[in-house]
C-alpha cells in the first residue's frame, strides 16, 4: 500500500496518516480517496493522526482536511503532528509514539531553562516526567525505568533505563549521565538503541543529535 | 511490640519461602518469638518447608472468616521453642483477602512476638499487596541474575510508594567460583543497580534442596555455609553488628599463589 503522497501506519498508539510535504490540498484530498478506497475494510470510526511535514498548507487547509476526514470517512482525527523540517525520513520510519508527548502541545517553547531536580532513584516501572523544562536527577535510572523531559536530561548518577529529552519535539535537547549505559535513549523524535554490550566506561558522556539526524554519545568535557 | 517484615522478591524461585522459614528458625533459635506466616494463598509452600504440613488445620482464611480464634490457627514448630506458623488456605484464591485484614492479622500478631515474618508471593499483584499490607520493613530476596534483579527492583520501587522502610537485601544462591569465572553478576554490581542496604549473602548450597524435601530448615544442619550465613542474617536482624564476610572468590590454588607472591 505505498502512496507516495499519502500513507497509512500503525503504530502502538494507533493509525497515523503521514502526509507528503510538498503537495496541495486537492491532492491530498484525492490522494487519500485512493488510499481508502483500495482498503477492503472501513474505516469508518477509526481514531488517526496526522503526520506531516512543515508544509505548504496552511492551518485552514489543515481544518479543511480534518473536517473532510471526518464528513466523508467517518475518521475522528485525534492529533495533528507537524513535524520538523530536517527531520527527514527517518521519522516517517519512527514517529515517537510516547502518549506523554503527545500530550505536548507544539507551541511549547524548545528552549525550556526552568529544570526540575529529582532526588530519586528511578526504578523499574517508575516514570519521572517534567514537561515544561529539563531534568536534574540525583541518582539512577535503572532499566525499565524511563526519564522524560521536554528539555535536557541530566543524570548525576547511573543512566541504565530509558531517557527522552526534548520530548516536545526539540532536537536541541541533550541527555547527560555520569554513567551512560541506557537502554534506550530519545531526543526528539529521534530514537536509539544502543549496543547490546555496554560497559560502562568510567567518564561522563553526553548524547545529542548530530547533523546526520542520529543521536551520537561522546564523552562529556564541557558544555 | 514486634516488628512484621515481608520477605518479597518479584520474581518467583528465587528463595523467598526458604528464607523465610531459614531467618524465621534462626531467630527462635536465638530465642526470640516469632510467627512465620504464608501470604502465598492458593499455592501455600511455608508449611512443607518446615515440616508442618500435616499439622495444619487451620489458616489465615479461617481467622478473617472468623472459623477460629488466631491464637488457635497458630501451628507450633516441631523443633524450636517459640517458633509458630499461619497457614495459608489452599482452597481459597489471593484475591479472596482484602489488605486491611492481612494487616489486622499482623497488628494483633505483633503485640505477642518480636517478628512476625511474611512469606510473600511471587508477582506484583493482589497476593503481593496484601503480603505487604501490614509490613513495618521489608527484606528482599534476590539471586545474581539479570531477570531477578530487574524483578526485586520493581518491587522496592512499590515497596518505597508503600513507605516501607528500611528494605534490606538478601543476595541468594551466590557462587564465588562462578563470579570469579565472570559468569555470575558480583555482589557489588548487584547492590550497584539496586541500591539498598544488604543484610546477607547466601552462598550456593546444595544443602537447601535436601533440606527442603526433608521439611527441616537448613539452618538445623551444622557447618553448612547457608545455615551459617542465615543465622548470621538473624543476627544482623536482632541489632547484632555481625560483618558480612567477603566470599572467597579466589579459588584455593590462587590463594595458595597469592600467599607465595605476598611473601616474595
Amino acid at each position: 500500500m505505498d502512496n507516495a503522497i499519502v500513507k497509512l501506519r500503525g503504530y502502538k498508539d494507533g493509525l497515523h496518516l503521514i502526509i507528503n510535504p510538498k503537495v496541495s490540498l486537492n491532492e491530498v484530498e484525492t490522494a487519500i480517496h485512493e488510499l481508502l478506497s483500495e482498503m477492503n475494510q472501513s474505516l469508518s470510526g477509526t481514531s488517526i493522526q496526522i503526520d506531516m511535514m512543515t508544509t505548504p498548507l496552511t492551518s485552514d487547509d489543515l481544518k479543511e482536511l480534518e473536517t473532510h476526514l471526518t464528513k466523508s470517512y467517518d475518521l475522528v482525527v485525534s492529533g495533528v503532528n507537524v513535524l520538523d523540517e530536517k527531520d527527514e525520513s527517518p521519522i516517517l520510519a519512527a514517529p515517537t509514539t510516547h502518549s506523554i508527548s503527545q500530550e505536548l502541545s507544539l507551541d511549547t517553547p524548545t528552549h525550556v531553562e526552568n529544570a526540575q531536580v529529582v532526588r530519586q532513584t528511578i526504578r523499574s516501572g517508575q516514570t519521572t516526567a517534567c514537561l515544561t523544562g529539563s531534568i536534574i536527577l540525583y541518582g539512577d535510572v535503572n532499566p525499565g525505568g524511563e526519564v522524560i523531559a521536554s528539555g535536557d536530561i541530566v543524570v548525576l548518577g547511573a543512566l541504565r533505563g530509558s531517557a527522552h529529552a526534548g520530548a516536545n519535539g526539540s532536537l536541541s535537547s541533550v541527555i547527560i549521565a555520569m554513567d551512560l549505559v541506557p537502554l534506550q535513549l530519545q531526543i526528539g523524535t529521534y530514537v536509539n538503541r544502543p549496543p547490546l554490550v555496554q560497559k560502562p566506561r568510567g567518564y561522563p558522556e553526553i548524547a545529542r543529535v548530530g547533523a546526520e539526524g542520529i543521536i551520537i554519545v561522546e564523552e562529556f568535557i564541557k558544555f | 511490640m514486634g516488628k512484621v517484615i515481608v520477605i518479597t522478591s518479584g520474581k518467583g524461585g528465587v528463595g523467598k519461602t526458604t528464607s523465610t522459614a531459614n531467618l524465621g528458625t534462626a531467630l527462635a533459635m536465638i530465642e526470640k518469638t516469632v510467627v512465620i506466616v504464608d501470604a502465598d494463598v492458593g499455592l501455600r509452600n511455608l508449611d512443607v518447608v518446615m515440616g508442618l504440613e500435616s499439622r495444619v488445620v487451620y489458616t489465615s482464611m479461617d481467622v478473617i472468616e472468623k472459623r477460629c480464634e488466631l491464637s488457635k490457627a497458630l501451628v507450633k514448630d516441631r523443633r524450636v521453642e517459640n517458633l509458630m506458623l499461619l497457614a495459608a488456605s489452599q482452597r481459597n484464591r489471593k484475591d479472596d483477602i482484602r489488605p486491611e485484614q492481612m494487616q489486622d492479622i499482623c497488628e494483633k500478631l505483633k503485640e505477642e512476638y518480636d517478628f512476625v515474618l511474611i512469606d510473600s508471593p511471587a508477582g506484583i499483584e493482589q497476593g503481593f499487596h496484601n503480603a505487604a499490607a501490614g509490613a513495618d520493613e521489608a527484606i528482599i530476596v534476590t539471586t545474581p541474575d539479570l531477570s531477578a534483579i530487574r524483578d526485586a527492583d520493581r518491587i522496592i520501587g512499590l515497596l518505597q510508594n508503600e513507605g516501607i522502610e528500611p528494605i534490606n537485601l538478601v543476595i541468594n544462591r551466590l557462587s564465588a567460583t562462578l563470579v570469579r569465572k565472570g559468569n555470575m553478576i558480583s555482589k557489588n554490581d548487584v547492590l550497584d543497580i539496586l541500591n539498598i542496604d544488604l543484610i546477607g549473602v547466601i552462598p550456593e548450597d546444595t544443602g537447601v534442596i535436601a533440606s527442603t524435601n526433608r521439611g527441616v530448615p537448613l539452618v538445623h544442619t551444622d557447618r553448612s555455609p547457608g545455615a551459617e550465613a542465615y543465622m548470621r542474617i538473624a543476627r544482623r536482624m536482632i541489632g547484632q553488628r555481625v560483618p558480612i564476610p567477603d566470599m572467597r572468590e579466589d579459588s584455593f590454588l590462587d590463594q595458595i599463589a597469592n600467599w607465595f607472591s605476598r611473601n616474595k
